[in-house]
């Protein structure tokens, strides 16, 4: 019998992180869903850059234009890649393993932490290349920061969410687009708006209001998931 | 030690998962003793142990990894030492597996990975489903050992078509 072990009140925030850094290192291993987002991300700036480019749209045109071009890049290659922190688990078998042993909770912390990672260095790689590729010129620095960060986490929740309940079923895929389609088009609209307004306005005050709608709706995705993930998981 | 024998497709796969809590039962209640009362399987999973066919941990991470993962994630707190007295326990020697990852393992030493998943916690009820298969003589001692280690600390359900198997139980049940 093993001698040198300890018995720990599992706590979820230890248990969130290990299933955290668990997908990382089988993410960094395999490189299944960066290499999609990534080739996806790369390959819709090239073609937005070259059909639409830094010169071709009016200085007026360019902040609404090019707000919904960049949260549209953002937008798929969510669709594209985060479902299968919770897909994969389902398709391969582990699902059952992992719910044998870990907290419900804890699956859903770490599995949103590790899609908000993903969603975050898709981010730092979109962004700036968008901003250069596009002449895209952001007054409101602040504002766009936290519109960034404000929609990657509404995006990561409700994708995250909405990923368990796809993973069960078949047509994994369309299923997944037909659920969180609808479910994002709200912080979309909202971050979209909220991009136009960075572009042109310095300052946070004057986007404040789509800075709360944002807030509200990660809180609220947030805390239905957390509440509805244990019948999801566990059926 | 109760043993569940049956021809294939006769439901001994079906009642086990049943009885761990992974399937819900199409009528009737599974309502297990455990130290601390009466609970439904799916209030107590770290009660249970459970290791089949079927059942698949993570190919990108290595022996190690994948117990140590595990053991972290249900609130043990194993240190490298004793994860590595856990592959010594199913008879596997951890600086041969140190670098492998658990996919490229050989079908019978991923059993017996199954076998230390399932012991991780120690569970006062454990759920072995087909526990030979796969396994060479030196397995098959490994499974008599995890059996007679459950004996002390509570009780096994195991479920197969192999007499050695089921010779392992005080009772047997024929469906």
């Amino acid at each position: 019998m093993p001698s040198v072990e300890r018995e720990v009140r599992a706590s979820l925030l230890d248990a969130a992180l290990a299933v955290f850094l668990k997908d990382v290192k089988t993410e960094w291993r395999t490189r299944v869903a960066t290499s999609a987002l990534f080739l996806f991300a790369f390959a819709v700036l090239v073609l937005v850059g070259y059909a639409v480019g830094p010169t071709t749209l009016s200085r007026g045109d360019r902040p609404p234009v090019h707000s919904v071009l960049l949260w549209i890049v953002l937008f798929f290659s969510a669709m594209t890649g985060l479902s299968r922190v919770f897909v994969r688990e389902e398709e391969v078998g582990t699902a059952v393993a992992l719910r044998l042993k870990s907290a419900p909770a804890a699956v859903l912390l770490g599995k949103l932490l590790a899609n908000l990672a993903l969603l975050t260095l898709v981010t730092a790689f979109v962004v700036p290349l968008f901003l250069a590729m596009m002449s895209f010129e952001i007054q409101g620095v602040g504002l766009f920061l936290w519109v960034l960060l404000l929609g990657n986490a509404g995006l990561a929740s409700a994708s995250t969410f909405v990923a368990a309940i796809v993973s069960k079923g078949t047509a994994k895929g369309t299923m997944f687009a037909v659920l969180a389609t609808p479910l994002l088009l709200p912080p979309l609209v909202a971050a979209v708006s909220a991009t136009q307004v960075a572009a042109v306005e310095p300052g946070l005050a004057a986007g404040a209001d789509f800075l709360k709608l944002l807030l509200a709706y990660d809180g609220v995705v947030t805390t239905a998931a957390f509440l509805l993930f244990d019948a999801v998981w566990r059926e | 030690m109760l043993g569940v024998a049956g021809p294939n497709g006769a439901g001994k796969t079906t009642l086990v998962k049943t009885l761990a809590g992974l399937l819900r039962p199409s009528s009737g209640d599974v309502v297990l003793e455990l130290p601390g009362g009466h609970r439904a399987p799916r209030d107590a999973p770290l009660s249970i142990g459970w290791a089949a066919p079927d059942l698949a941990l993570y190919g990108e991470l290595t022996f190690a990894e994948n117990l140590a993962f595990f053991a972290r994630v249900s609130g043990l707190a194993l240190s490298a030492a004793a994860i590595d007295e856990r592959i010594e326990a199913v008879g596997l020697s951890p600086s041969r597996i140190a670098m492998t990852y658990s996919r490229f393992l050989s079908t019978g030493q991923r059993q017996r990975l199954k076998l230390a998943y399932a012991t991780l916690n120690d569970p006062p009820l454990l759920f072995l489903d087909e526990p030979s298969s796969n396994l060479d003589e030196a397995g098959r001692a490994v499974v008599m050992k995890v059996v007679a280690e459950q004996r002390l600390r509570g009780m096994c359900v195991i479920a197969s078509n192999d007499p050695r198997d089921l010779a392992l139980a005080d009772d047997t049940v024929s469906l």
